[in-house]
């Protein structure tokens, strides 16, 4: 941002990025801090990421767990899922979350899912299946690490670490083998949907983190640019 | 009634499981989502079964009356919709299916065997876990790197596949020790492999041997006995340099160092040399090199790159009467012969030079000896003396050649 000294336009500029900036810049002697925007780029390149290693990670256990799991468009019903964190939500209450529920509710999400994941006992699975699945969870910590990163810079607090044992959604036991590999199955999807929702959640917090660039572009506007 | 395993009792406190309510959620059979909700049970839950073998099942929907029925039920085994002359209906609420002569299960997770309502959505599943009991695993072998460790590999039982998820565990105790002990470390070299880290004995053998399990049953390989002393491995030898022999083309000089991990043993160190031409896939080998450091390649072609492996095998440690195990190849090293001074056979312009017979008989003889010492390059001084005393009898027959050449050329 090019803003020359003394111009009334540069000056309202200048301010309102300071203004902007409040939250996550307590003291005003941060201004040369490049503030969240970082780590929120970060955070959504993480999202990105996982979302591309889950695709294969995804294919290779649903073809582990046979036909009909890995067939386009199966529908099981969704029984232990329903202790999953829904990442489905309707458009208007989605764009109305402000910057705090919207990290949180990722935060506990992946939360959530990696305790899931983790869980997945899957003893059978071949050793190099279960190399991607431990591959996956370290990733998906970098995910949650980052998550906080952000929710740092912001100055918002972190939900309370989960222990592993909280009982509301916590993963079952093992019931029948088949209802675990429904939820395996739902576990999967519901970390698909996810990572798509986390990819806007996190495109939507760097649009608003981003310094007002109209400001700049009338300041240019008026000198002939 | 609902199937499956609960023993909630089992759990830890901190854990209880939602699943009991859940379950009698279904057995109400409370629709979801309108695509049908669990409402049916199969039995067998999850049956583990041989090859060949036949199975009966039986869908049962619950559902308060005019609930759902066994009408219109249907069956899919991995996706693919059953015939239904192997189903019929036992009564108003229960759907039966009679399989025989079972393959082997498509994937170890167990085949899908569901039951679906008429509308295709799912109602209840069970997975067919078919296959084999194993085999008797077999060919254990092992090494240890430096006496620090051991490493053994098996082959799995002959037939291999079994269908079903079959774990193996690496058993080992020393002989006269009583207490068995188990690997930990699996798959560090293959599929069927084990490390063992530390805390290995030496002087006393261990019996070592393998036990297959899976749901059908399992199965012991023979006790390998060993000594670690015996199946002793090192590092490949450090420091390998090849260098040229003064202006000799056709020799090379590799040196090395002995292994620094085992320098403190008495051993008798055995090494073996190979080395091929750039672009050559063939290894020669120089096989009795005992115990030196150093070796000088011979017969080879001049102004040629040649790439040298060094290996060591550490026998006779401590005494041990067995022949070690062969370390790993060292690192390719290059080093490449001079050029010839004189054309090779087949070369262009002859120099003369003083005292050398002519550039005929010289170039025939040159390519017949090369061909002698290709077959016999070994590494001593005595191919070195042998060249001497082949350039002295050169210098003798020249004499006695020289009238006759004109003719021959």
């Amino acid at each position: 941002m090019d803003l020359r000294a003394g111009d009334s336009w540069g000056i309202i500029a200048c301010l309102c990025t300071v203004l902007w900036h409040l939250p996550a810049v307590p003291a005003l002697n941060r201004t040369g801090d490049p503030g969240p925007g970082p780590s929120i780029q970060k955070t959504y390149d993480l999202t990105r990421y996982l979302e591309h290693q889950l695709r294969t990670l995804a294919g290779t256990y649903l073809n582990y767990l046979g036909p009909p799991f890995n067939e386009p468009d199966f529908n099981p019903p969704r029984l232990g899922a329903e202790t999953l964190p829904r990442a489905t939500v309707n458009l208007e209450v989605w764009r109305s979350l402000n910057d705090k529920l919207r990290l949180t509710q990722n935060y506990e999400a992946y939360s959530h899912l990696l305790c899931h994941l983790r869980g997945l006992n899957r003893q059978a699975a071949a050793a190099e299946l279960r190399r991607s699945l431990a591959h996956f969870c370290t990733s998906l910590q970098g995910l949650l690490g980052s998550i906080a990163g952000v929710m740092a810079a912001l100055g918002y607090p972190l939900p309370q670490p989960l222990p592993g044992a909280e009982p509301a959604w916590a993963p079952g036991p093992a019931h029948s083998d088949f209802l675990q590999k429904m939820d395996d199955f739902w576990l999967l999807k519901e970390l698909q949907t996810w990572l798509w929702r986390s990819a806007k959640d996190f495109n939507r917090l760097k649009k608003k983190m981003q310094p007002p660039a109209a400001a700049v572009t009338l300041h240019l506007e008026a000198h002939g640019f | 009634m609902p199937a499956g395993r609960l023993g909630p009792a089992a759990q830890s406190a901190r854990r209880p499981p939602p699943l009991l309510p859940l379950l009698l959620f279904c057995v109400l059979g409370a629709p979801r989502d309108g695509s049908g909700a669990h409402t049916a049970v199969i039995s067998p839950q999850d049956p583990t079964l041989l090859i060949g073998s036949s199975l009966q099942a039986t869908c049962s929907v619950h559902g308060d009356p005019p609930g759902p029925t066994a009408e219109g039920l249907y069956w899919t085994l991995n996706g693919h919709r059953l015939p239904p002359e192997l189903s019929r209906v036992l009564n108003a609420s229960t759907l039966a299916l009679a399989l025989a002569n079972l393959n082997g299960s498509r994937q170890q997770s167990g085949d899908n065997l569901v039951c679906h309502a008429r509308d295709g959505s799912i109602l209840a599943g069970s997975c067919l876990y078919v296959g084999l009991p194993p085999e008797k695993p077999f060919n254990i072998s092992c090494w240890s790197k430096n006496m620090k460790d051991l490493t053994c590999r098996w082959t799995p039982g002959a037939h291999g596949e079994t269908f079903l998820h079959t774990n193996y565990s690496l058993k080992y105790k020393l002989r006269w020790y009583g207490q068995d002990n188990t690997c930990e470390e699996y798959h560090t070299v293959g599929p069927h492999s084990c490390h063992i880290p530390k805390d290995l004995a030496l002087f006393t053998p261990y019996e070592i041997w393998v036990e297959a399990t899976n749901r059908l049953g399992s199965a012991r390989s023979d006790v390998l006995t060993l000594d670690i002393l015996d199946v002793v491995t090192t590092d490949p030898p450090p420091d390998v340099h090849v260098s040229r022999v003064g202006g000799l083309e056709d020799q090379l000089s590799v040196r090395w160092v002995s292994p620094p991990a085992l320098k403190d043993f008495l051993f008798q160190a055995k090494y073996q040399i190979r080395y091929r031409v750039e672009d050559s896939v063939d290894w020669k080998v120089v096989d009795d090199v005992s115990n030196q450091t150093s070796c000088r390649l011979a017969g080879l072609k001049p102004g040629t790159v040649y790439f040298v492996q060094v290996r060591c095998n550490p026998f006779g440690i401590y005494g041990s009467k067995k022949a070690g195990i062969w370390s790993e190849w060292s690192h390719p090293t290059a080093a490449s012969t001079p050029r010839s001074e004189r054309p090779g056979p087949g070369g262009g312009a002859c120099e003369q030079r003083g005292g050398e017979p002519s550039s005929g008989p010289v170039r025939r003889e040159l390519k017949q000896f090369l061909g002698w010492l290709k077959k016999h390059a070994y590494c001593s001084n005595l191919s070195f003396r042998l060249y001497d005393q082949w350039r002295a009898w050169m210098q003798k027959s020249h004499k006695t050649r020289n009238q006759v050449l004109p003719d021959k050329l």
